[in-house]
C-alpha cells in the first residue's frame, strides 16, 4: 500500500465518523461540551486530511477520492460551517448566560460550607462553558479568514 | 549578599516546604486554601504579634469561610479555606481586569515585603491588588503602602479588612495620579502574570512613574510562571526578561513563594525583585 492509499483508508474512517458527529449534531438541541469538542476536533481533522490529500493526488488517478473529498467538503461547508457551527454558538452562549444569572442570584445571601462547595462545581461548569466557547469562537474566526 | 536576605531566602524556602507538606494531605473540597503558623519558630521566625495581624486579616476576609488547626511536619497552623467565585463572575462581567482575582498567599506577601523593606524601600504600592494583602503586610511591618484596584467589589471587600489602613484606592493603576502620594522610595508589586495582561498593566505604571522627575529609584516586583501553559518569553526572568530589558530595569533577586493559583503545581511562583538601574 503506498502512502496515498494509506492516507486514503484513514480519510474514509475519520469522513465517516465526521459524517455520523454532524448527524447527531444537527439532531440534537442541546449537545453536551464533550460532543462539541470531538465535532470540532473532527472538522479540524479531516480538514487537515483534506488539504493534504488534495497536495498529493493525481486527480486522473484517484477521481473516486477527489468526489469523496468534494462531497466531505460541502458537507462541512453547508451543513456544518453554516448551520450546526451558530447553533453551538448560540446554545453556548445562552447557557453561559442561564448559568450566570443562576450563580448571580445567591451572591449576596450568606451561605454553609456546603453550598459554597456545590456553588463552586457550578462556577467550574460555567468555566468550562466559556473556554468551550472561545475555542469553538476561534473556529469561526479562521471562517471568516478563509 | 546581606545576612537578612539570606534569612528572608530561607524564609521563604520554610514556606514552600509547608505548602508542599501541606498540598500532600489536604483533603478539603474549597476552591482556595492557604496556612499561617500560629507561632513564631526556628522555621518562621517572624514576630508573634505580625503573625497575630496576618491572621485577623484571615479571619476578618470574607473570602474565606472557614479555619482549623492543623499540625503540618513541625509547624502548627491555622488553615484557611476560601473562595472567590463571585469576584471572578464580577470581573468577567464587567471587564473590569484582564487577570481575574487570584491571591498569593498571606505569608507569600508578608516574605516579599520582608525583602522588598530589607533592600531599603520606604513604601510599596499594591498594583492591581485584590484584597489589599501585601498592601496590608507593608503596613504591618512598618512601611506606607497604598492599594490600587480597579474592581469596585475588591474595593469593597478590602474596605472591611483595614485593621491598619493600608489606604485602598478604586483607580484605574495606569490612570492613577501617583504624584499625589508623595512617594520617595515605592517599591510597585504587579499583580497578574506578564501574559495575562501584566506587561501592558505595567508598562502604563511606568510611563506614570517615569514622568515624575523626582523619583530616582524605584523598585518593582512581578509574579512570574515557567508554566508551559504560557508562551515563554524570549528573555525569559519567567515572563518578564522583555519588559525588564526594555525598561532598563535590574534584576536583583528571585523568591520562590506559594500563590493560590500554583497550590496545585509542582513549582511555585516565582517572584521577580528588579530595581531601576
Amino acid at each position: 500500500m503506498d502512502s496515498v492509499d494509506d492516507v486514503t483508508s484513514m480519510f474514509d474512517a475519520e469522513s465517516e465518523k465526521l459524517v455520523h458527529l454532524i448527524n447527531t449534531a444537527a439532531t440534537k438541541s442541546d449537545l453536551s461540551l464533550h460532543e462539541i469538542i470531538e465535532t470540532y476536533y473532527q472538522i479540524m481533522n479531516v480538514s487537515s486530511m483534506i488539504t493534504m490529500l488534495k497536495q498529493q493526488i493525481d486527480a486522473n488517478e484517484h477521481q473516486t477520492l477527489l468526489d469523496k473529498i468534494i462531497e466531505i467538503e460541502q458537507v462541512i461547508s453547508k451543513k456544518f460551517n453554516l448551520i450546526i457551527h451558530p447553533q453551538v454558538i448560540e446554545q453556548l452562549s445562552k447557557s453561559i448566560q442561564d448559568t450566570t444569572k443562576n450563580l448571580q442570584s445567591g451572591t449576596s445571601e450568606q451561605k454553609s460550607k456546603k453550598d459554597i462547595e456545590n456553588d463552586a462545581k457550578l462556577y467550574e461548569e460555567l468555566r468550562k462553558k466559556m473556554s468551550t466557547k472561545e475555542f469553538v469562537e476561534q473556529y469561526g474566526k479562521g471562517l471568516s479568514n478563509d | 549578599m546581606a545576612k537578612d536576605c539570606l534569612m528572608i531566602e530561607d524564609l521563604a524556602k520554610n514556606l514552600v516546604h509547608l505548602k508542599k507538606e501541606f498540598a500532600k494531605i489536604y483533603d478539603g473540597k474549597s476552591q482556595i486554601q492557604e496556612v499561617i503558623p500560629v507561632l513564631k519558630s526556628d522555621l518562621f521566625p517572624i514576630h508573634q504579634q505580625d503573625l497575630e495581624l496576618l491572621h485577623q486579616f484571615a479571619t476578618k476576609n470574607p473570602i474565606y469561610y472557614n479555619s482549623f488547626e492543623k499540625t503540618i511536619g513541625d509547624t502548627t497552623c491555622i488553615v484557611y479555606e476560601g473562595d472567590i467565585n463571585k469576584y471572578w463572575l464580577n470581573s468577567i462581567q464587567h471587564g473590569s481586569s484582564n487577570a481575574p482575582f487570584s491571591p498569593t498567599w498571606i505569608m507569600s506577601a508578608y516574605v516579599g515585603v520582608l525583602l522588598a523593606q530589607e533592600f531599603g524601600y520606604q513604601e510599596v504600592i499594591d498594583i492591581g491588588s485584590g484584597d489589599g494583602r501585601i498592601a496590608f503586610c507593608a503596613k504591618v511591618l512598618g512601611l506606607e503602602s497604598y492599594s490600587i484596584e480597579i474592581d469596585n467589589m475588591l474595593v469593597d471587600l478590602q474596605k472591611l479588612l483595614t485593621i491598619l489602613d493600608f489606604h485602598p484606592y478604586c483607580s484605574d493603576a495606569t490612570t492613577f495620579d501617583y504624584s499625589s502620594l508623595n512617594l520617595t522610595q515605592p517599591i510597585f508589586f504587579i499583580g497578574g502574570l506578564a501574559q495575562m495582561g501584566g506587561t501592558e498593566l505595567t508598562s502604563g505604571v511606568l510611563d506614570k512613574i517615569n514622568s515624575i522627575s523626582n523619583l530616582k529609584k524605584t523598585g518593582w516586583v512581578f509574579a512570574g510562571t515557567y508554566s508551559q501553559k504560557y508562551q515563554p518569553d524570549p528573555k525569559n526572568e519567567a515572563g518578564w526578561g522583555s519588559l525588564i530589558e526594555k525598561n532598563n530595569l535590574k534584576s536583583i533577586q528571585t523568591l520562590s513563594l506559594p500563590t493560590v493559583w500554583a497550590f496545585h503545581e509542582s513549582e511555585d511562583t516565582p517572584y521577580i525583585f528588579t530595581q531601576t538601574i
